[in-house]
């Protein structure tokens, strides 16, 4: 699997102007007019003029419904706020009302962010495009017929099935804190998608993704999940990304990869417990875009917004190949990247759990299912070359890892004083100051964290009481909800 | 310092107790209080010794399941995700047959292999689990920061044991429900979930899809424009915006500057706009101008920050003052003209301006309570189990400090040693364990103990006696001359099976014994014990020094008895007797040691004396016939022997008869010929044998009483259900001595006497476990004096009727005093009994019974 070098590609990007403007209801973390805020600095960065923009079209119901079940797209189209009490019964059923409420417009965004992803996905199929970038999209959790984690539709199932026209084989990457269970679920028995996600695991949201997940039936192997702690920083993250896709490329072979680009990783996010900087969160896209395979970029996660509008601008500038300056151009949010008004943000200083010895183990343990796939036929594993171009990033690249990092390097890595640490979050809600990763007790919806969501237990223990109803001997794993 | 910087999210040691080990919490929050003082909100972590034991037991078995793959394992896999806690319901989930079968094998953690024993047994110190359990605690008591981090199959314990203070956890415990659950989410696998994945499209089959109709171009960089004509095309744009808003008449008067207008011309909703301005003329920068000035005057954008009046703007910040950010409310009742998307747009760009700003400055001051980090200095105070060595430099003086004095006269060897590692020098001592066992630990054992909750090794003192010291009545029933495992046995005479646990009993009770009033759990009363004396006990009570006053010890069973003298002693002193001699002390009960009585003579012959030492006559001395005591076999023998002795057994104990229920008694019938079958002496015998009213109250003196006859049919004593008056008095003690008022008075009270069931009054025989809750009387100065100013008689009657208010005795003996008196009563016969037992025996518990 040749790479490719750090080069201009033809870039597609889907934004609608209403994204920003959904809103999923006081004190929810989750916040489209993140999407706006990054599209505002993608003008000012002026990328906005490199690439090929397009507004999707809204996603049919039909498009919806080669992933999701009918009735369950039947009911999202028809649930308002004003109609929500004639829906009860099915709000359950769907898992929709607390996590994901039901909130105006709430069809039309899934609409909007569907519609993204597969259009993106036609663009690469037709070959119009290199690298497609919808961050409207990235909405990992939804299930087949059931909402979760602030997602409803799943765009990139959507966009996956539709790449699986003209790919064999399709590769799923996913860098948000959470695990991408609605993706990996939905492809957990077939062998021609391979989803890959890095994750923050134990006591998290969704409570999926151990180590020993690993597809079942036909999928075996092709189901891949890396377990995390609290406290990844770039250096450990790139020590455990870099291996495992390389290996990846190299044993599945795909022809097409998606990355789903959730911003909760970054440190400071109001949800997440990892500590990557943007720098070292885009160098996942820079990596996974040397291998020069058509390549959607979505969104995802992402609530301390400020940080994930930096994050996908920095991300958009990496597809595009083009460099953009630290000083952030003037912009209608300007006022929200203060004190420092700078692109890049620094680690905090939160203790990194991932010791070194344990992140050899899980990649080793990966490996060894990794050997279990059958090699792709007909291509012979090659030498990656060198890279032609000997960037900036090549160079980093060259370093050893268990030498000191040259001044140069370090240098790169070092951010003013005056850059604001980033745990402040927006000023909203009551739980802005809270601890970050508190808050998959928000994603999880059967935490006693608030009174919404005591409510929201007793409703679960009602759903409860009926399954034991219906058979009294019950899978603990079902009678007990799943999330940790 | 950054030691000492405890942030939120930080896991960390909190000290509660200063004996018991730390306790682990994650810092959730951290609050500064009106005072200063700074609160944790902290999320519990529990260590296994905090867990019930049958919840250990099935986490370890789930352990095994995960490492495992086998049928069983899956099997409790399943089981174990949620189990059942209650004691009942615990014995339901052992009653699995393959849970049972699985209990014989050695459950350890996955991961322990080619881990030594020692390793093994730390690497259970090591395991913590996570609860949703969320409290407040003074982040003073911080004592240090630890790890806690989910075990990942991939590693070895090794890993954690090699590390300090690291800490891992599999399971998660519900302590209000007392469940374990995996913490483990589950991706389900059926057409329910999988999509179907599209086929790849055939040669020549034809996609559907085209990107013309889910997509529209609204920018392409094929423009053949320089950046530089883009950035003067985005200028020209900006300057025809202010000048429109110098034509425009509501933006004059909210702009009034040209500054003004031209920030707000400059807004991006103008740039994307000129953008797309430009794509629509086809790149041409000319034709792009002249629709920027289109025939109706120059073309004005303005988003929502600026379409906004200024009284809008306040009727917002008002809304959002009342209703937060509810904008569907704000929309109804304060901007009904707006739309949703409207009011969205407007509230993120209104966080821009000074006014949020400001606000959020409020906002912030407010927030001030809540901290992101608190700096604990390092605690350097000793702990209170610190011996001090203000006496000799003997480690054996722990003992003294330890008993108050009391008993503390020898240093002894066996003190010396610490309970973990046996060494025998070491800088620091720290008491340890519970106060009458004496034990003590080393420095390093005693920081090993509070941060793991357990010992280095799990030798001689098992851990068993460790966790009898959580509970200040650690249930002893011979936890006397150090044992380490107690089995469970079965009450029901004549069968005194054995179990390892309290589940395996209850489900041999309900099995073996029928339902019944065998239906009832177990293990109700913990508390309840009697003392059993074994011969050894009574050997070590003759022998001992250390026991020389056992009389001190029957009044004050409260006070610890250097137990670990004790042994040494009986230890030297043992090894010089024969088997047979040892025999002879134990049973014999009058060895050479015990007190050798002094010979006084008879009465008369001492009345002789002391009347010679006055001077009196000696010759008077014959004529007091009435001071020579009256042969026993002389004396006048009752007509009636009210509480007749029960005949004694070959080992000179009594043989109590059980009373047997209706049932039994219709059973016994039946059969043929019951054989009547002695009670062994040593087996634990139900409440009601030891405790018949007819029996207990016989004078011991009395000899060759007739055996007692057979009283089935005994009916309640009427004692027993206290009537309406008699309640009455007993609420009014109850007040007066601010004790609650006993468990047992309820339970008749409430019509629900607990040996009375249905109607027809049928007797049950209810047995120790079910007896009402234990009761102990320590008699205070003040009860003591109270109760010395009532008479004998008061004092007796208050003895039989602890209920009733005392009559008389000065104004002193009010109701306290009285059921002081009253409780000390029963008190000093049950002492008297027990006295010489509470050698070996720990705090004792004088059982009231009724």
């Amino acid at each position: 699997m040749a790479m490719q070098p750090h080069s201009k590609k033809r870039v597609c990007y889907y934004y609608d102007s209403d994204i920003g403007n959904y809103y999923y209801g006081q004190g929810h973390p989750m916040k489209p007019h993140r999407i706006r805020m990054t599209h505002n600095l993608l003008l000012n960065y002026g990328l906005y003029r490199k690439m090929e923009i397009y507004r999707p079209h809204k996603a049919t119901a039909d498009e919806m419904t080669k992933f999701h079940s009918d009735d369950y797209i039947r009911f999202l189209r028809s649930i308002r706020p004003d109609n929500m009490s004639e829906y009860n019964k099915q709000m359950q059923r769907f898992n929709v009302g607390e996590d994901c409420p039901v909130f105006d417009g709430l069809y039309e965004f899934c609409q909007l962010s569907a519609g993204g992803s597969v259009a993106a996905a036609v663009k690469l199929n037709k070959q119009a495009s290199e690298i497609c970038i919808n961050w409207g999209g990235g909405l990992h959790h939804a299930k087949k017929s059931e909402a979760s984690g602030f997602c409803y539709v799943n765009d990139i199932v959507l966009g996956i099935l539709e790449l699986l026209k003209y790919h064999q084989r399709v590769l799923y990457i996913d860098i948000d804190v959470h695990h991408g269970d609605g993706v990996e679920e939905a492809f957990y028995t077939t062998d021609r998608v391979m989803t890959v996600s890095f994750h923050k695991y134990g006591e998290y949201f969704p409570g999926t993704g151990d180590l020993r997940d690993i597809g079942a039936g036909k999928g075996k192997y092709y189901a891949v999940n890396i377990p995390l702690r609290d406290g990844m920083d770039d250096e450990s993250y790139e020590s455990i990304f870099v291996p495992i896709i390389s290996k990846v490329m190299e044993t599945f072979q795909p022809s097409a990869v998606v990355l789903q680009c959730g911003a909760d990783s970054l440190t400071g996010d109001r949800l997440g417990c990892f500590n990557l900087t943007v720098r070292g969160h885009g160098r996942c896209v820079e990596l996974v875009k040397r291998f020069g395979l058509p390549f959607l970029l979505v969104g995802g996660g992402g609530y301390t917004i400020r940080n994930v509008s930096r994050c996908w601008t920095y991300e958009t500038s990496v597809a595009l190949g083009v460099e953009i300056a630290n000083e952030l151009p003037y912009n209608d949010y300007f006022e929200y990247f203060g004190p420092d008004f700078k692109l890049h943000i620094s680690p905090s200083n939160m203790s990194n759990q991932n010791t070194p010895e344990y992140l050899e183990k899980i990649k080793n343990r990966l490996f060894e299912n990794l050997r279990m796939l059958p090699h792709a036929p007909g291509v012979q594993v090659q030498a990656i070359p060198e890279d032609a171009v000997n960037d900036e990033s090549e160079d980093e690249d060259k370093i050893d890892k268990d030498e000191r990092l040259p001044q140069s390097e370090k240098d790169k890595r070092i951010t003013g004083d005056g850059e604001l640490s980033d745990s402040e979050d927006e000023g909203e809600g009551g739980r802005r100051d809270n601890r970050s990763y508190r808050a998959p007790q928000r994603k999880r919806p059967r935490l006693d964290k608030d009174g919404s969501q005591i409510k929201d237990e007793i409703k679960t223990e009602d759903i409860k009481d009926d399954v034991k109803n219906v058979s009294s001997v019950e899978e603990p794993k079902k009678e007990v909800p799943p999330n940790p | 310092m950054a030691a000492n910087m405890y942030r939120v999210g930080d896991c960390v040691y909190f000290e509660t107790s200063p004996k018991s080990p730390y306790q682990i919490r994650r810092i959730e929050e951290l609050n500064k209080t009106a005072s200063g003082n700074v609160e944790a909100k902290v999320m519990c972590f529990y260590r296994r010794r905090d867990l019930p034991n049958p919840l250990i037991q099935l986490a370890d078995k789930h352990q095994m399941a995960q490492s495992e793959d086998s049928p069983v394992a899956m099997k409790l896999k399943k089981i174990c995700l949620k189990t059942p806690i209650g004691e009942e319901q615990a014995a339901q989930a052992v009653l699995d047959p393959a849970l049972v079968a699985m209990e014989e094998e050695s459950t350890e953690l996955p991961g322990t292999d080619g881990l030594a024993p020692k390793q093994r047994h730390q690497a259970k110190h090591r395991e913590l689990f996570l609860s949703r359990h969320v409290e407040t605690l003074p982040a003073t008591h911080i004592r240090g920061k630890c790890t806690v981090t989910l075990l990942n199959e991939t590693e070895s314990l090794l890993s954690y044991l090699n590390k300090d203070d690291a800490f891992f956890y599999c399971l998660v415990f519900d302590p209000s429900q007392k469940t374990l659950l995996a913490d483990k989410g589950e991706i389900r696998v059926g057409s329910r979930y999988q999509t179907e994945v599209t086929n790849l499209l055939k040669e020549g089959e034809d996609d559907p899809r085209t990107s013309e109709d889910l997509e529209t171009l609204v920018w392409t960089p094929e423009h053949g424009l320089t950046d530089r004509q883009i950035d003067q095309f985005l200028v020209v744009s900006r300057s025809v915006g202010t000048f429109a808003r110098a034509l425009d008449c509501s933006s004059s008067v909210k702009q009034p500057s040209l500054h003004m207008s031209a920030a707000a011309a400059s807004r991006d909703i103008t740039l994307f706009h000129a953008m797309d301005t430009l794509h629509k003329s086809g790149y041409s920068i000319e034709s792009a101008l002249s629709s920027l000035v289109p025939a109706s005057g120059p073309v004005l954008c303005r988003d929502e920050m600026e379409e906004w009046s200024a009284s809008e703007a306040n009727l917002f910040e008002e809304a959002l003052d009342k209703y937060g950010k509810d904008f569907a409310d704000i929309r109804q009742d304060f901007l009904p003209w707006k739309t949703l998307k409207n009011l969205v747009e407007y509230y993120y760009m209104w966080k821009t301006t000074d006014r949020y700003v400001q606000q959020k400055r409020v906002k912030a001051v407010e927030a001030e309570s809540k901290l992101k980090q608190v700096y604990i200095p390092n605690y350097n105070k000793p702990n209170q189990a610190l011996i001090t060595s203000n006496s000799n430099t003997g480690g054996g003086k722990a003992g003294a400090v330890l008993n108050g004095g009391t008993n503390g006269t020898a240093a002894m060897s066996a003190a010396q040693l610490c309970a973990s590692c046996q060494v025998t020098n070491a800088n620091q001592w720290y008491a340890w364990g519970p106060e009458h066992l004496q034990y003590r630990l080393c420095g390093s054992c005693w920081q090993y103990w509070k941060k793991y909750g357990g010992l280095k090794t799990a030798t001689v003192f098992g851990e068993s006696e460790a966790e009898g010291a959580k509970g200040p009545r650690g249930e002893g029933e011979d936890a006397a001359l150090s044992v380490s495992h107690r089995p469970h046995r079965c009450t029901v005479l004549n069968c005194a099976k054995e179990f390892k646990l309290r589940a395996h009993l209850a489900r041999h009770v309900a099995t073996a014994h029928g339902g019944g009033e065998g239906a009832r759990p177990v293990m109700k009363t913990r508390a309840a014990f009697y003392l059993r004396a074994s011969p050894f006990t009574r050997l070590a009570r003759r022998l001992s020094r250390a026991l020389r006053r056992p009389r001190h010890y029957a009044r004050s069973p409260f006070s610890p008895i250097n137990l670990a003298q004790v042994k040494h002693e009986c230890s030297i002193a043992m090894a010089g007797l024969g088997g047979a001699e040892m025999r002879a002390g134990g049973a014999g009960g009058a060895a050479a040691a015990g007190g050798v009585a002094r010979a006084r003579g008879a009465v008369g012959a001492v009345a002789t004396r002391l009347a010679a030492a006055r001077g009196a006559p000696v010759a008077a001395a014959r004529a007091h016939d009435w001071l020579l005591l009256t042969p026993r076999d002389r004396m006048p023998a009752p007509a009636h022997v009210a509480f007749p002795k029960p005949p004694k057994a070959p080992d000179g104990s009594l043989m109590y008869e059980r009373v047997a229920s209706r049932a039994e008694i219709e059973a016994r019938r039946a059969e043929p010929a019951p054989a009547p079958a002695p009670a062994p002496p040593l087996k634990r015998r139900a409440y009601d044998d030891i405790n018949g009213l007819d029996r207990v109250g016989a004078p011991r003196e009395s000899v060759a009483a007739p055996p007692p006859a057979k009283r089935p049919n005994k009916h309640p004593a009427p004692m027993q259900r206290p009537s309406r008056e008699q309640y009455a008095a007993m609420c009014a003690r109850a007040q007066a001595t601010g004790q609650p008022l006993p468990a047992h008075v309820f339970a008749h009270v409430n019509g629900k006497p607990t040996n009375i069931t249905g109607r027809g009054g049928r007797r049950h025989v209810i047995s120790w476990m079910d007896a009402p809750d234990d009761l102990y009387f320590r008699a205070t100065e003040a009860a003591k004096s109270a109760r010395r100013t009532l008479s004998c008689g008061e004092l007796r009657r208050g003895a039989r009727a602890p209920w009733r208010a005392m009559r008389g005795g000065g104004a002193a003996a009010t109701g306290g005093a009285g059921a002081g008196a009253g409780v000390g009563g029963k008190a000093a016969g049950a002492g008297a009994g027990a006295g010489a037992g509470a050698a070996a025996a720990p705090p004792l518990q004088l059982v009231i019974l009724d």
